[in-house]
């Protein structure tokens, strides 16, 4: 959800420095998306294309890098990817925030970005 | 960063700079909701999220309560939503302050939002302050408001499955009201089941069988809130 505000906004983002170093043209976007947000990429490149229009952004690449979901537990230290609970009555896996190891709360650190990590500009 | 080396640098025509932004677009509402959040420490005003899907009973749950509280605390009330101020009116019923934010056609508060109301009431005036969010089970998840607690509504008429459906926003809900139980046994939803779901998701998380339309299960969940 949220695609064309989020676009809207890594467009402007992008814009601001390519104003700011007098780019003649943007040639590529590099975005890190975490998989705890609820944006789909399709959408994004969607809007990406229908806002960089008339833009120096306009034919540039959206490389988009998908960063799963990952939790740590302060208690026993354990890292990992998102955890899932197997349901035996639905047999769906259900995320936890329960750590697979001690069963104390995890947080979560990492999945909830949406970053621009760089941008390729042609000066 | 090494960007204003490069500014000093002269770069040839058509060259291409490599830029390193580090911008997280998602921050911006963190930011404005840690605001927020100071704000209301400030006032010593105690700001509650309402969340839950839409029919849930969330200003049912809020009226109960303000009914129960409003003794021993002033309390204020935000409600979100599209475009009415019918529920916000009913709650003003009570005695009790009542800022309507209109949405439009956003399906969630934001911190921006909440902002904006917060600068325009006078908080010397509130110790006690209920956010009600837009029905919606995914979108307000995302998007934290500066408060100091949680509530998710959800109702036994919606199902069986709601919770399982939307882990996140239970992932952020410090006490989650199963509501309309007086419906359970019509609808067939076992409610310790949900209880349970509630739990597997987020076992810090309280979640407490109400009615409220009876009243039955708001004092629980006062007592949860710690007020």
């Amino acid at each position: 959800m949220h695609e064309y505000s989020m676009t809207t906004q890594i467009v402007e983002n992008v814009l601001k420095e390519a104003e700011r170093h007098e780019a003649k043209r943007v040639v590529e976007v590099h975005l890190i998306m975490g998989n705890l947000t609820f944006l789909n990429p399709e959408q994004v490149r969607f809007w990406y294309k229908v806002l960089t229009k008339g833009t120096v952004m306009e034919k540039s690449r959206l490389r988009i890098e998908m960063k799963e979901g990952s939790i740590k537990c302060r208690r026993c230290g354990y890292e990992g990817n998102f955890s899932y609970e197997d349901d035996p009555l639905y047999h769906v896996p259900i995320p936890t925030l329960l750590c697979p190891r001690c069963r104390n709360i995890v947080e979560i650190v990492e999945g909830k970005e949406c970053t621009i990590k760089n941008v390729k500009m042609v000066v | 960063m090494r960007s204003d080396v490069k500014d000093v640098i002269r770069a040839e025509e058509g060259e291409i700079y490599d830029v390193e932004l580090d911008v997280n677009i998602l921050r911006a509402n963190e930011r404005l909701a840690e605001e927020n959040r100071k704000m209301l420490r400030k006032y010593g005003v105690r700001a509650i999220d309402v969340m839950g899907s839409i029919g849930s009973g969330k200003t049912s749950l809020i009226e109960k309560m303000i009914v129960t509280l409003k003794d021993r605390y002033r309390i204020a009330v935000f409600k979100g939503d599209l475009t009415t101020t019918i529920d916000a009116e009913m709650i003003a019923k009570h005695g009790v302050e009542s800022v309507p934010i209109n949405t439009g056609k956003e399906c969630h508060l934001d911190a921006n939002l909440v902002s904006k109301a917060l600068r325009r009431v006078d908080l010397s005036r509130f110790d006690l302050l209920f956010i009600e969010n837009v029905g919606n089970l995914i979108c307000p998840a995302e998007f934290p408001l500066g408060s100091e607690k949680r509530i998710v509504v959800v109702s036994v008429t919606e199902g069986p499955y709601m919770v399982i459906k939307h882990p996140f926003i239970f992932m952020n809900a410090d006490i989650v009201a199963v509501n309309k139980i007086d419906l359970a046994e019509a609808m067939g939803v076992d409610v310790n089941k949900l209880k349970r779901d509630v739990r597997s998701i987020n076992p810090k998380s309280v979640p407490v069988p109400t009615n409220c339309r009876s009243g039955e299960g708001v004092s629980e969940v006062v007592k949860a809130l710690g007020l």
